[in-house]
């Protein structure tokens, strides 16, 4: 098979003009063939009979390797057979496949990072993550080129685990946890969170009158999403009070059932307010919403936020399905959210502010009759609850005091219409006016 | 101006009329009617004519092509007046090619391609010349095709060139006439005729009319005149004297005619001033419509900043520029090639998974031609030619069978004459045909510059997009071959705004973006890569589709998905990004996820920017010599798109700023697996004991941009 051209690695016989035992004269064509390019016929140089064909038509040809012998009648031609090893079919080479199935190597071949090098660069990628994480990349050992701290290095380094509410103020930004820090087996706590870039105001030190102290960050969170609540929503608080008899019997009844060991929760005042709005927040689902600014998150269940105070700042827990539960399951929830938000352990899922459906917040304790309480954004509203005043009150052709419960009752304008709001607060004091419960 | 003042004298009035009415939906006849109140159709259309033209020359929307053709591209092809070209010399091919329109597609008429004396040193013109004489339009072409190209190139032999005398300095030839001696054995029965005789001219022109209408073309006609003002507002016409000028002025050819009328009794001085006073009057009426901001507004470009922007491409989805039938030779499957494709396997592996051999595998030569003959079949204005497209099926094989298919006017062999074959092309083009032109190798383009620069990829927006340019260039790159022939110039291409670029590097992609290339009305400069003629189909599961399908030009394709690092390729780089992808996955154990680029111009970032968002990493290759590539724009833009996604700055392996050494240096040249692994350990993440083969590193790179290698 002659080669045609440098190129050319193999040929096709397209047809064969001369079988085993014809004879042939120079120049008669034995075999046409072609290439990838043109087409050829290949005469014979010699005159005799053909002895053997090694090929069959369209065999793809090693190009130099015999196709044919001619010779005399007799003659042994074995030894001009191609040998094996140039068997027609020559693959292509093969190439990368696709989808590669080489062995695959074991993971975490890449090396690691030796040591943390003060104003090692960091790659836009690692510090985006860094922040995700709230870590500091120029605590973390660089692994990339010339000491270059890139991602991998962030997350290899979120070795010292957040406390739930150390995660859940560094999710919100603006934080940053050192690479160990203050708690058990040197978990990062909140208070070991620091700002994430160097204050740069020219406010500090003290003067004579006054002292300036840094917010701490639960502060600066709260500050936030406070200042955000009212910046991005319409709120307007109705006020209206209730009847408090009802509740304050029933509170006067659990507290003997317990005294007596007849339960074995201490249901307050504010867990049965909160009972009551559980079951007027069914009968209005759209109070207990999310209101996203084209739509509306209704809700077919209670998640109920209600409002912490603690030594660190506010805190707004929040008990999913809270209509699911009766009035000591419900009490005995709100207990351990709010113990748990002093203690520091709060599931930081239930913090966000995206997780409640309402919220519940009670300064009756400290004697406010009313006030005007800020919305935690998506919510629709938030009840402030205050303290049990008496008012007089008509009855029976006569006047009493009553004791009255003030609720106040803030509303996103964007999400609900006065009269709506207000039909709601009514039925919250119905509902606390009416309350009948099993304990 | 006296060809759009011959159409409206030749148009009946109704068909004079609605071209008028129709054009820009009466917005320029509308100002137009303001300098003329009469009902006279024809004096009307003087006047459309006139303000037409100088409203384009002001730059207006009102104008014969929006103001986006300006001055110096003055035309308006409802009056048979094609583009003028600010580059002289320029439409001496873009004319032939028109004329090549007329005859394969049997339109009447001929083409009068209108040059100076200084044109004629230009290359276009020689090679649109020599084009225009090839010998085989009477040779080989068959039937009523047999015989010469009706064009005519009319030089007005004005003596100067730019600030340089053609005769007696710039040029040798003495007289333009002379040069058609060199082109054609009757000399394209070339004639000098004096210019300032009207009759003289007419009756030349008489002459050569009837001679192209023989089929006897090209001709060329020198006219012997002379300018008055210089080149251009800067010639101070310091190289004549002011006798020369005033010499001329006596002899002017528009007073002495006059005298010439007068002197046979048909006028009146009288009557020659009322012309001259109309001619002035109408002149002026219109230069002050055309200079009215109110009336002639010039384009919004900075209250709609994207008008110029969706006017570069026509962007349209047309089967057949031509609603004749096709001139083929043979059903299409008794084609000898299409028979052997048949016998193919269309996936690079056979149904047991093994490679399937390098002649029984369905390459990327068989699905260029599957969307070319295809073509061919369906579009009875499709031609192709190039320097060697008639025999064996081209340089690389990838026509073989096409021969079979087409006539020789459908399908040609091309003079070595680059600026000829994309010059045609675009006269083709812009008459309303589909062609496809070749430039056998890409080192070559530069032999076609001033057609792919300013030409090809301008008339569409200079329009105003009034043409359309269904030109489909097929450029080959090679290897192998050293300095000369093996250079990857896509970025050339990429820099240059109005063509579409793309560089297919698989069967599947290779068809696909051929078909969409073909189907649309853009110049498209098609790469192709010698490297992988051969390849099989590695990609596309179930192999090529033996039907028509389009990729559309623009939008990458992920090969392999991987999730550590990015590599981005251009054409034939994909195979040894992907022998990368392999060692580093062997090695290291990282998996990179390879996206082909397929189409350079348009581009969509998209799944790049994706794929960057997931990995943080990303290396960019090309053959193109990696100083000013496109491989530096998509490394600029992603680092601006994808800055807090990136671990590491986009890193750019080019070839190196050298000539192409031999075959047997190449590996020094062009980038190897090996230099993606290196640049990866120096640039983007250490790799465990890695020993590096080539130098990446930023000091290294200092150095050689120092060095300007």
């Amino acid at each position: 098979m002659p080669r045609q051209g440098q190129s050319v690695e193999s040929c096709i016989v397209t047809e064969f003009k001369k079988k085993v035992g014809d004879k042939v004269a120079v120049g008669d064509v034995l075999f046409s063939y072609e290439t990838d390019k043109a087409s050829f016929d290949e005469e014979s140089k010699v005159e005799g009979t053909v002895l053997a064909c090694f090929y069959s038509e369209n065999d793809e040809i090693p190009c130099l390797s015999n196709v044919m012998v001619i010779g005399e009648p007799g003659e042994s031609f074995e030894e001009f057979a191609p040998a094996a090893s140039a068997a027609p079919e020559t693959p292509a080479e093969a190439g990368p496949a696709p989808s590669a199935e080489v062995n695959v190597v074991e993971a975490a071949p890449e090396t690691v990072a030796a040591a943390v090098v003060p104003g090692a660069p960091v790659s836009p990628r690692a510090r985006k993550l860094a922040k995700e994480k709230g870590l500091d990349p120029g605590q973390v050992a660089g692994s990339g080129p010339h000491g270059r701290v890139i991602a991998r290095d962030i997350e290899a380094a979120q070795g010292a685990p957040l406390s739930g509410l150390a995660r859940a103020m560094a999710a919100a930004g603006g934080l940053q946890a050192p690479s160990s820090g203050s708690g058990p087996a040197g978990m990062v706590k909140g208070s070991d969170l620091k700002e994430w870039t160097p204050v740069t105001s020219g406010i500090s030190g003290e003067g004579e009158d006054f002292v300036v102290e840094k917010m701490s960050n639960m502060r600066k969170l709260i500050a936030k999403s406070m200042y955000n609540s009212l910046q991005n929503s319409a709120q307007l608080t109705h006020m209206l009070g209730a009847d408090a008899r009802t509740i304050q019997a029933l509170r006067k009844k659990a507290k003997k059932a317990l005294e007596e060991g007849r339960i074995d929760a201490n249901i307050t005042i504010n867990d049965f307010v909160c009972y009551a709005v559980i079951k007027a927040l069914q009968k209005f689902p759209k109070v207990n919403s999310h209101c996203l600014g084209d739509s509306m998150r209704i809700f077919n269940t209670v998640n109920l936020g209600c409002a912490v105070d603690t030594e660190r700042g506010l805190m707004v827990p929040c008990i999913p399905h809270a209509e699911k539960l009766d009035i000591i399951a419900l009490s005995k929830a709100l207990k351990k959210v709010a113990d748990d938000c002093k203690k520091g352990s709060i599931n930081p899922d239930l913090l966000s502010s995206e997780a409640a459906s309402f919220t519940v917040s009670n300064l009756g304790g400290f004697g406010v009759e009313w006030f005007t309480p800020v919305i935690n954004l998506p919510q629709s509203g938030i009840l402030g609850v205050g303290t049990i005043v008496p008012r007089p009150k008509a009855i029976d052709g006569g006047m009493a005091f009553v004791p009255y419960l003030g609720l106040s009752l803030t509303y996103d304008h964007r999400a609900l219409d006065g009269g709506e709001a207000t039909r709601f607060l009514k039925q919250v004091a119905v509902e606390i006016e009416t309350l009948d419960v099993e304990f | 101006m006296s060809q759009g003042l011959r159409s409206i004298q030749l148009l009946p009035d109704a068909e004079l009329l609605k071209v008028m009415e129709d054009f820009w939906d009466g917005a320029t006849l509308n100002v137009a009617r303001k300098a003329y109140s009469g009902k006279d159709v024809k004096e009307l259309g003087i006047r459309f004519l006139l303000y037409g033209a100088m409203a384009e020359i002001f730059a207006r929307t009102t104008g014969f092509n929006k103001g986006l053709g300006g001055s110096m591209h003055t035309f308006f092809t409802p009056f048979g007046i094609y583009p003028n070209n600010a580059i002289v010399g320029g439409s001496g091919s873009i004319a032939v090619g028109a004329a090549l329109y007329k005859k394969v597609n049997r339109k009447k008429g001929i083409v009068v391609a209108n040059l100076g004396d200084g044109a004629m040193a230009r290359g276009p013109v020689l090679e649109g010349m020599t084009f225009a004489s090839m010998d085989q339009f009477n040779t080989l072409w068959e039937g009523d095709m047999k015989g010469g190209l009706p064009v005519l190139f009319n030089v007005m032999d004005n003596q100067y060139a730019m600030g340089g005398q053609t005769k007696g300095e710039t040029m040798g030839y003495t007289f333009p006439a002379r040069l058609g001696a060199g082109f054609k054995a009757d000399a394209m029965n070339a004639e000098r005729v004096d210019g300032y005789n009207p009759l003289a001219v007419i009756d030349a022109f008489e002459r050569k009319k009837a001679y192209l209408l023989e089929k006897k073309g090209p001709a060329l006609l020198d006219v012997v005149t002379y300018r008055y003002s210089g080149h251009s507002p800067s010639d101070q016409s310091s190289y004549r004297t002011k006798e020369e000028i005033a010499a001329w002025e006596k002899e002017d050819c528009i007073v002495a005619f006059g005298e010439k009328l007068k002197a046979a009794g048909l006028v009146s001085q009288a009557d020659l001033d009322a012309i001259r006073a109309d001619v002035d009057a109408n002149i002026f009426e219109c230069y002050k419509l055309a200079i009215d901001f109110d009336l002639s507004p010039r384009m919004d470009l900075v209250g709609k900043d994207e008008l110029l922007g969706d006017m570069m491409f026509s962007n349209q989805s047309v089967d057949s520029m031509s609603d004749a039938k096709p001139e083929v030779l043979m059903p299409l499957e008794e084609n000898p090639r299409v028979k052997q494709i048949a016998g193919k396997e269309r996936f690079y592996l056979d149904k047991d998974g093994k490679p399937v051999s390098k002649m029984k595998v369905y390459n990327i030569k068989d699905g260029l031609f599957e969307a070319i003959v295809d073509r061919f079949y369906k579009d009875a204005s499709l031609v192709a030619y190039g320097e060697e497209n008639r025999e064996w099926g081209g340089a690389f094989a990838v026509y073989r069978g096409l021969t079979e298919a087409l006539p020789y006017h459908r399908l040609f062999n091309s003079p070595i004459a680059e600026a000829a074959i994309i010059g045609t092309a675009i006269g083709y083009a812009m008459c309303g045909g589909r062609v496809i032109p070749e430039i056998m190798y890409c080192d070559f383009l530069g032999c076609c510059g001033d057609e792919i620069f300013n030409q090809l990829p301008k008339w569409q927006a200079m329009s105003g997009n009034i043409l359309k340019m269904p030109v489909v260039v097929r450029v080959s790159v090679g290897s192998k071959y050293g300095a000369q022939h093996s250079q990857d110039w896509t970025s050339l291409c990429t820099h240059i705004p109005g063509l579409k670029v793309c560089f297919p590097a698989t069967p599947y992609d290779a068809k696909g973006l051929m078909n969409s290339a073909l189907q649309g009305t853009d110049p498209v400069i098609f790469f192709e890569s010698q490297r992988i003629y051969d390849k099989g189909e590695m990609f596309h599961q179930g192999g090529v589709p033996e039907g028509y399908y389009e990729i559309p030009i623009g939008e990458p394709d992920i090969k392999r998905e991987g999730k550590d690092i990015t590599f981005l390729s251009i054409g034939a780089t994909l195979y040894r990004a992907l022998e990368a992808a392999d060692l580093l996955k062997e090695k290291y154990g990282m998996e990179a996820e390879v996206i082909d680029a397929r189409s350079l111009v348009p581009f969509r970032y998209e799944k790049v920017l994706a794929s960057v968002k997931k990995t943080g990493r990303i290396i960019i290759a090309g053959d193109a010599c990696a100083r000013g590539s496109y491989l530096n724009d998509l490394a600029a833009n992603i680092t601006e798109m994808a800055f807090d996604d990136l671990d590491a700055a986009p890193v750019v392996l080019g070839s190196r700023n050298w000539i192409t050494p031999c075959h047997e240096l190449e590996e020094s040249f062009f980038p190897q697996p090996s230099w993606f692994l290196d640049a990866i350990n120096e640039k983007i993440v250490p790799l465990k004991d890695y020993v590096p083969t080539s130098n990446q590193t930023s000091a290294q790179q200092v150095i050689r941009a120092a060095r300007g290698v």
